[in-house]
């Protein structure tokens, strides 16, 4: 007997025991389906928190800010250090050959007067590199340019949801006039809106980015702080082979400039390398589990098999006396158990398929069942089959005809 | 179905000194004592013995579901007494057709499937070809009508003619019936006799084991077997 025909005594059973087939059929299904579920939904979540990281800031972008450790007593080189200025950005930008993008920022709340509404609300003043880095796009007008910094210019680009208050419509703000705090800016420029949720119930993760205005930094230095110090700055290499270069070189600028160490380096990648591992061990832990409701449904088949191998012990003695060798038989159950697992295990792969797109859609959740995730489920329930097949049919293998023929 | 065998004259069974011990716990039981036995081509045979004789161990040799602890055995010529598992399932498959007293037919199938049983087991042909051979041996038979149906909606003389179908569709080179009408009124005894006798008319040769002394006067030749030896 070849494959094909033992193939085709497996689908014969399985129909010829519809209910029992059904009955081993619902274990594994539910139980492949919870597997790519799981592996499905963790490895959306694993994407989204560094599609997040990404945008917020961005992975392979570092971040260098003002670090005394923490003390108020500073030593007299400390006390004398300018810490993080403007000026260190002019000279990054000529000595750090490896720099892609370098920006600072300054923040403040003032006032918005536009002909429309009047609040209060966030101004960020940087430099044209800090929308490269943070991925925003001018939705209308421009960004900040060199030039705006060159000549202290009174431009603006405001933020989607802030174009929209002040002047009733996004589009509508280029061109025209507001004051923020004290000073008159002309608006250049309206950003695109930005939006990220992590699930569909939870709030618009970047709205803080739609309620904003960017100014020159120059300008806000001049007008608004009187001094030149930062806060941070977030820099980019010109490469990812080349980060741990470019920060050395910026060190070796800082520390001629300071004369001490009172910054520190923050890498983002860093912090989504942490969060990958996080998954990972959870990918794990769910996946053990969906194994083993997998196995479980498997004893479940190798005990239905068994009994079916008892129930036609006679059946047995006849089909080898008209020719069935041992191995035929084993051939005949082993792939009976394989046959039911892999249209389980194919279930329960569409159903786990079905499910994640469900959560996909209802939730915004970026779930993915990739072919990875598929064959792995396919194949978790075609090894069950083999395994939980292998008993009952060692015992169909093992039976003497003349015993068989006797039974019952 | 041609009855003649071609095997160069030899014999379809040919034993010498065949002996089976079974081993009950400690107990040695001796179950066949030395049998020497030849049954020739085309014959119609007959072995006869009360239960405890042997002659149920001896029929299970001869069909090669079982091996002897001792002595040899050859069947249509082929040294088979050294034969185990796989390859005695081959010769069991091609060169004997067995008959069962309880038909031994699978319920869940049709007749067809069932006749065509063997073939399955004998490899390299389709599922068509071995339904087309298996209802031609089936329409030979009487029951072309049938052939959809399954074993549960027939008679028992229909389904003892299933079995015998499916004996027969290997073309083996005996039919090994065991009881065949031990299950079956008289009225439907006689058939199921006349159609072994047609058989062995047309060149089959025919081995039945019985205790039943009706069937066995059917047969050209009578074997006794007591106390796990042939009796002269």
């Amino acid at each position: 007997m070849n494959i094909l025909e033992s193939v085709a005594a497996g689908i014969d059973e399985a129909r010829e025991h519809r209910g029992r087939t059904f009955l081993s059929l619902v274990g594994l299904t539910l139980g492949t389906a919870s597997i790519i579920a799981v592996l499905a939904l963790f490895g959306g979540a694993q994407r989204q928190s560094e599609d997040f990281l990404a945008e917020v800031g961005g992975a392979g972008s570092v971040i260098v800010r003002n670090d005394l450790g923490g003390r108020i007593e500073l030593t007299p080189r400390e006390a004398a250090s300018p810490q993080l200025t403007w000026r260190d950005v002019l000279d990054l930008r000529e000595e750090a050959p490896h720099l892609k993008y370098i920006s600072g920022a300054r923040h403040w709340y003032l006032r918005y007067t536009g002909p429309r509404n009047s609040f209060e609300g966030q101004v960020v003043a940087t430099v044209p590199d800090y929308a490269a880095i943070n991925d925003i796009e001018p939705l209308y007008g421009r960004f900040i340019t060199e030039m705006d910094l060159e000549y202290r210019t009174n431009a603006t680009v405001l933020g989607y949801s802030f174009a929209d208050s002040l002047f009733g419509s996004p589009e509508a703000a280029v061109g025209n006039v507001i004051t923020i705090g004290q000073e008159r800016y002309n608006v250049v420029g309206v950003l695109t809106r930005e939006e990220f949720h992590f699930a569909a119930w939870s709030g618009n993760a970047f709205e803080y980015r739609n309620r904003r205005a960017y100014i020159p930094l120059t300008t806000a230095l001049k007008r608004i702080a009187g001094d030149d110090k930062l806060v941070w700055l977030t820099l980019e290499a010109t490469d990812p082979m080349h980060l741990e270069t470019a920060i050395s070189e910026v060190s070796d600028v800082l520390l001629r400039r300071h004369r001490v160490r009172d910054f520190s380096f923050d890498r983002s990648s860093e912090d989504i390398a942490e969060g990958t591992e996080f998954f990972l061990l959870f990918d794990f832990i769910f996946l053990i589990v969906g194994v083993i409701s997998l196995f479980t449904g498997g004893v479940v088949i190798a005990n239905i098999l068994s009994a079916s191998v008892v129930e036609r012990v006679r059946e047995i003695g006849t089909r080898m006396a008209l020719g069935a060798s041992g191995f035929d038989m084993f051939m005949h159950f082993l792939i009976q158990s394989l046959f039911i697992t892999s249209v389980g295990g194919l279930a329960g792969v569409l159903i786990g398929s079905a499910l994640t797109s469900t959560v996909e859609k209802l939730m915004q959740f970026p779930a993915h069942v990739t072919p990875g995730i598929f064959f792995l489920g396919l194949a978790t329930a075609s090894f069950v089959g083999i395994v939980a097949g292998i008993y009952p049919a060692l015992k169909a293998a093992r039976m003497d005809p003349v015993e068989a023929l006797r039974y019952g | 179905m041609s009855g003649a065998r071609g095997n160069g004259g030899e014999p379809v069974v040919r034993t010498e000194r065949v002996h089976k011990v079974y081993h009950l716990g400690k107990v040695e039981v001796e179950a066949l004592r030395g049998v020497d036995l030849v049954i020739e081509d085309g014959e119609y045979v007959a072995i006869m013995g009360p239960s405890g004789s042997g002659k149920s161990t001896l029929m299970h040799i001869i069909g090669c579901l079982d091996s002897p602890t001792n002595g040899e055995y050859w069947l249509d010529g082929e040294p088979v007494s050294s034969l185990r598992g796989r390859r005695l399932a081959r010769i069991r498959n091609r060169k004997v057709g067995f008959v069962f007293q309880n038909f031994n037919l699978l319920s869940r199938i049709d007749i067809v499937e069932n006749t065509a049983l063997p073939l399955r087991y004998l490899g390299g042909m389709r599922r068509g070809a071995r339904r087309q051979r298996a209802s031609a041996v089936l329409e030979k038979l009487g029951l072309g009508d049938r052939l959809r149906h399954r074993p549960d909606e027939l008679s028992g003389g229909q389904r003892q003619r299933v079995a015998i179908a499916r004996a027969l569709v290997n073309d083996p080179s005996m039919l090994l019936a065991d009881e065949p009408t031990g299950n079956l009124d008289s009225d439907t005894s006689k058939e199921i006799m006349k159609i072994f006798r047609e058989l062995h008319s047309q060149g089959h040769t025919v081995v039945t084991v019985t205790h039943d002394p009706n069937v066995a006067a059917e047969a050209s030749r009578i074997i006794n077997i007591t106390d796990g030896r042939v009796e002269s």
